[in-house]
């Protein structure tokens, strides 16, 4: 196929969008889920 | 959970199955061949954006209607992903562009409109960074995104008014005149593909800024129990 | 108090305290002046190209001059805390925006007359025949970005980097106005000159989606 390397890139450019984006969300997501039951173990305690 | 991890999967099996159809199912381009295909990831993007677009000038609405904090957390989780279907807008067009026409970029109606409107939500982003206060973060980015809504149309009309006074080489008619029904299937399927990609993303984020703000109330009430018990302590003294 | 009325006398306020420094409006004078100059060394322009580009270089100057000056104008308020006083004042909260458009819009005015025949003096281009209509093309333009800049600097005062963030607010909104102001002024420098109806028309569209938006959504911008 003519071009391939181009619409191969442009492929990729998608696929990493998205990526970075969902693993950049899950992440956050993920750390803020251990805060939130680091303070709920706090308050137990405290 | 169990529907989250389904709805996921299915979306990841359409991605795929519409690479392939965009790869090998869809008719060759007489003119473009292969770097055409881009197409069926372009456009669906565009069309994307839009819809997150939309759903930022709802939630803006909304939010401004009733106050409630679930709204502005729609708001910015469709204003994330919106940016994030522009950028990949922009990103291919010119990937497309260069080797059919040498030129990385040109500034006709479509490409124009669609940078700014890539400018206006990023600014809207931009502007939750610098306010520091939630509420306030809240009620003026729902402001300025119903401002940036409501310039959408006038952006896309002023560009196209100026572009057909001084005549551009037109990049897109090709595809879009008398659609060949294999590659509009296509288009459909890969259309659906990043729809669910879309809709994923945008619930994600929306769980995210959910959890922030009940993060913040928890640390909040942590904080002030731990001032009364000091208080009481004191007291005691 | 009818909101007219409260913004009148808002407005005749702002005249009153700027006129007696005048340095926010010198500054954005200078300032725009400076941009007309820096266009003679960065592209040194025949008068053809003068007449082709003097559009575009004026309403970028506009643009930028402008930008800069909306936010001291509300900033003012904030050192004294008066935009309180204002708020418990018995007047409609679009009042107080009202008043700070129309205000803006005479200094920026009052820039503008100044720039105009400067410009025309600077680069061979002459305006005379048209005066008349160049006024009522600037006078639309300028209320639309005085509009949309008192709301977004309004917004931009509670925020960190302000200055930087008011025009990153104010330019891409802008854009159409942008494209329709060059394009109406340059119609009007062409041979034989014209008004051109359609981009005025689009002028006027874009003032009043935008004044009204402002109007609705005031009670948001001026609380708390």
């Amino acid at each position: 196929m003519k071009n391939f390397e181009s619409l191969f890139a442009a492929w990729m450019v998608v696929w990493a969008v998205f990526f970075v984006y969902e693993v950049s969300v899950a992440r956050r997501l993920a750390k803020l889920r251990d805060d939130i039951n680091r303070l709920k173990q706090q308050m137990r305690e405290g | 959970m169990k529907g989250r991890v389904t709805f996921a999967l299915i979306a990841s099996a359409l991605m795929v199955f519409g690479g392939y159809a965009a790869l090998y199912i869809a008719p060759d381009e007489k003119t473009m061949h292969a770097i055409q295909r881009i197409f069926y990831f372009h456009v669906p993007n565009g069309i994307c954006s839009f819809i997150a677009f939309f759903i930022v000038f709802i939630a803006n609405f909304a939010y401004l209607a009733t106050r409630r904090p679930k709204w502005d957390w729609l708001g910015v989780a469709g204003a994330e992903v919106g940016v994030a279907c522009s950028t990949i807008v922009l990103i291919t067009g010119p990937i497309w562009a260069h080797p059919v026409w040498g030129i990385w970029w040109t500034w006709d109606a479509r490409l124009t409109s669609t940078f700014v409107l890539w400018l206006l939500y990023t600014a809207y982003l931009l502007l939750r960074g610098f306010l520091d206060d939630p509420q306030r973060k809240a009620m003026f980015s729902a402001v300025f995104g119903i401002f940036a809504f409501l310039d959408v149309p006038l952006v896309y009309f002023s560009n196209r008014l100026w572009r057909t006074q001084h005549p551009q080489p037109v990049i897109l008619g090709g595809a879009n005149s008398g659609l060949d029904p294999t590659m509009g299937k296509v288009l459909l399927l890969c259309w659906v593909a990043v729809a669910c990609i879309m809709a994923i993303a945008i619930a994600d984020r929306y769980r995210l800024e959910r959890l922030r703000y009940e993060y913040e109330e928890l640390r909040f009430e942590v904080e002030s129990r731990g001032t009364d018990a000091r208080t009481q302590v004191e007291e005691r003294r | 108090m009818t909101t007219a009325r409260a913004a009148a006398i808002l407005l005749s306020k702002e005249l009153r305290l700027e006129f007696r420094t005048r340095e926010l409006l010198t500054t954005t004078i200078v300032f725009a002046l400076v941009v007309v100059v820096l266009f003679s060394f960065a592209f040194e322009p025949t008068t053809a190209e003068s007449r082709r580009y003097g559009p575009g270089l004026l309403w970028i100057a506009f643009l930028f001059a402008g930008s800069l000056m909306l936010n001291p104008s509300f900033a003012r308020e904030q050192s004294n805390d008066t935009l309180d006083a204002l708020r418990m004042a018995p007047i409609s909260p679009f009042a107080i925006l009202l008043g700070k458009m129309l205000a803006n819009f005479i200094f920026l005015a009052i820039a503008e007359a100044i720039l105009v025949p400067v410009f025309g003096v600077l680069y061979n281009v002459s305006f005379v025949a048209v005066a008349g209509r160049l006024i009522f093309v600037l006078a639309l333009g300028t209320l639309g970005l005085v509009v949309t800049g008192t709301v977004f600097s309004s917004i931009s005062a509670h925020a960190r980097m302000r200055e930087l963030l008011l025009p990153l607010l104010l330019l891409p909104i802008l854009t159409p106005l942008l494209i329709a102001s060059v394009e109406a002024t340059a119609r009007l420098l062409t041979d034989p000159p014209e008004l051109d109806r359609t981009w005025v028309a689009f002028l006027a569209g874009f003032d009043i989606v935008f004044m009204t938006a402002s109007w609705l959504l005031s009670d948001y911008l001026v609380e708390e």
